[in-house]
């Protein structure tokens, strides 16, 4: 079997016939080939949905410090705009993106090229559907008003068909790998390919089809969100930090035992943790002092993981000079440990008492999503895509534009906006100070992360100029990126790859 | 609201049952042995150990490493 033969639908759901015969593990070109429609396909979208999302996101910044800034049109109003940038940022570019990396690790992991990537086509054209028929649900005034499920229901059901559509292949992917034996990464992929859709279809049943009643809502609510960060997002971007630091510094990862033995402990506490939101809420109080000693357990995972990461990088960090990768993923790991035991101790209850209720978690909330998980994406789409495209990024320059300007921009983002939170949680707790003079003292810090927003904002528009340019360059004769496929390989995979261009 | 309760209690339940019965696999098919070799596993001969494999475009890789340093067990 091999990319120009693959299964048929019926073959790759019963594969248990190619189990009895060694089989060649593909060629990095060979699996490359078979990933490119698919995962440039998603990325592509993802970026558009990054754009969207992010003129979304300086709207809202704006409105925050200037309320009466389009106000007269209702589909703009804080209200819409506000859940729109979050579910455009969290299904339309980190999911679909997540996707396309995942599969793209599967199948590089399993050694086995990806079969059927033209329905996987189909599927991310669907799911795509989903998600503009959500925003445009949500600017019209049909928002749930569930945080993350805000899209409306018939959304959702499209949303759901689609993942497993997708998902079903990368699944197949690893049903098929070539490569017995798992890599961390796998682990955690496949973990969150299993989680994220139980996790949305039972709070969806839970919240959207046939909701819940009273202070459960909150419980399921926040059972989902908090786990869509920790079971979704983070098991891949921890997969791919485990990959592209290795891969790229060209050394193997510290310690493997820390690795899986951050695995399973992510594995076995995560879950549990997110009802520590409810803190101080009308909630059974075992299941509060559940949550907050799982969030205690998290340390363990995240010290593991920490420490393997920063082992495995001393000695080499001058390379980060050299490549884009490896910038973008080292801040995001670095981001993981930060917003991982910030996390953790946001469960405590007194200083969960300050910052509930405050900008303090909305600086949480972008450090994990953004800091962490972001630009761990952005560094692997700097790994893949030129493997994909068959070219070297046409710019570096737009490269360091990309980095600086996100990187600057989401300090500038969390530090002012932690501390703005801490100051408004404090005078929120104070009675006496007036509830307005609390909102008009995070005003300084409301404007600053405006400016935080507009430096981000010229780096997705640098990366995107870059993706365009580089996927539009293809179309010029091919030349194999001399340092991304061994040179005995370099004619191979021009016969065999050059067909498609 | 106690069903609720129990349905959410029951999804905690779910997924850390579902991640012990993972574990459990892995240690019947020896996935957690022999972490060294594992280890080596995003390597292969077209991308090998000690070879940086991503840079700027249109800028020179960094000078070849010394060799790396041990791998824990």
């Amino acid at each position: 079997m091999n990319s120009q033969s693959s299964p048929s639908l019926r073959q790759a759901l019963t594969p248990s016939d190619n189990d009895s015969s060694p089989e060649r593990k593909a060629l990095l070109a060979e699996i490359d080939a078979s990933c490119r429609r698919p995962v440039l396909f998603m990325f592509a979208n993802g970026l558009l949905w990054l754009m969207a999302g992010t003129a979304l996101a300086l709207l809202t910044s704006y409105k925050m410090h200037s309320p009466n800034f389009l106000a007269d049109w209702s589909w703009l109003t804080f209200g819409r705009v506000r859940p729109a940038h979050l579910n455009t940022m969290v299904y339309g570019f980190a999911s679909q993106v997540a996707i396309g990396v995942a599969i793209w690790l599967m199948c590089r992991l399993g050694r086995v090229p990806f079969m059927q990537g033209g329905l996987v086509v189909g599927a991310t054209i669907f799911w795509n559907i989903g998600v503009t028929v959500g925003i445009v649900g949500i600017l019209a005034g049909d928002s749930t008003s569930i945080e993350w499920l805000e899209m409306p229901g018939y959304a959702a059901y499209i949303l759901f068909i689609a993942y497993a559509l997708i998902a079903i292949w990368a699944i197949i992917a690893f049903r098929f790998r070539r490569e017995r034996h798992l890599y961390v990464s796998q682990w955690y992929l496949l973990a969150a390919l299993f989680w994220f859709p139980w996790l949305y279809s039972a709070a969806n049943m839970m919240l959207v089809i046939d909701p819940v009643r009273g202070t459960v809502q909150g419980a399921v609510n926040w059972w989902f969100a908090h786990n869509v960060l920790g079971l979704w997002f983070t098991p891949i971007g921890l997969a791919a930090i485990y990959y592209f630091i290795p891969k790229v510094i060209g050394r193997p990862i510290h310690s493997y035992f820390l690795s899986t033995l951050g695995f399973w402990s992510l594995a076995l506490f995560y879950n549990w943790a997110g009802i520590h939101h409810l803190i101080g809420g009308p909630m059974p109080a075992w299941l509060i002092t559940v949550s907050v000693v799982a969030s205690m357990m998290m340390i363990i995972p995240v010290v593991t993981v920490a420490i393997n990461h920063h082992m495995t990088m001393v000695g080499h960090f001058k390379k980060l000079k050299y490549s884009p990768t490896l910038r973008f993923i080292v801040f995001g790991a670095m981001s993981y440990t930060v917003v991982s035991l910030q996390g953790s101790s946001m469960a405590i209850r007194s200083l969960n008492e300050v910052t509930h209720f405050t900008h303090y978690t909305i600086a949480h909330a972008h450090l994990g999503v953004y800091a962490f998980f972001t630009m761990v994406m952005f560094g692997s789409m700097y790994y893949i895509v030129p493997r994909l495209a068959l070219r070297e990024w046409p710019s570096a320059r737009l490269i360091s534009i990309h980095f600086w300007t996100t990187a600057l921009g989401i300090l500038l983002y969390v530090v002012p906006l932690s501390v703005g939170g801490v100051l408004q949680g404090l005078a929120m707790n104070n009675p006496d100070i007036p509830f307005l003079k609390t909102v008009e003292l995070t005003k300084p810090y409301l404007v600053t992360r405006t400016f935080a927003g507009i430096l981000m904002t010229v780096g997705h528009t640098a990366f995107a100029v870059n993706f365009v340019w580089i996927l539009a360059r293809r179309r010029k004769a091919y030349q194999p990126p001399v340092p991304f496929i061994a040179a005995g390989l370099q004619q191979e995979a021009g016969a065999q790859l050059g067909k498609d261009i | 609201m106690l069903i609720y309760i129990i349905i959410l209690a029951g999804s905690f339940v779910f997924l850390t049952g579902s991640a012990l019965l993972a574990l459990r696999w892995a240690l019947r098919t020896g996935q957690l042995r022999d972490s060294r070799k594992t280890a080596l596993l995003v390597f292969d001969e077209d991308e090998p150990v000690g070879r940086m494999t991503d840079h700027f475009p249109g800028r020179p890789l960094p000078p070849t490493d010394p060799a790396s340093p041990p791998i824990s067990k």
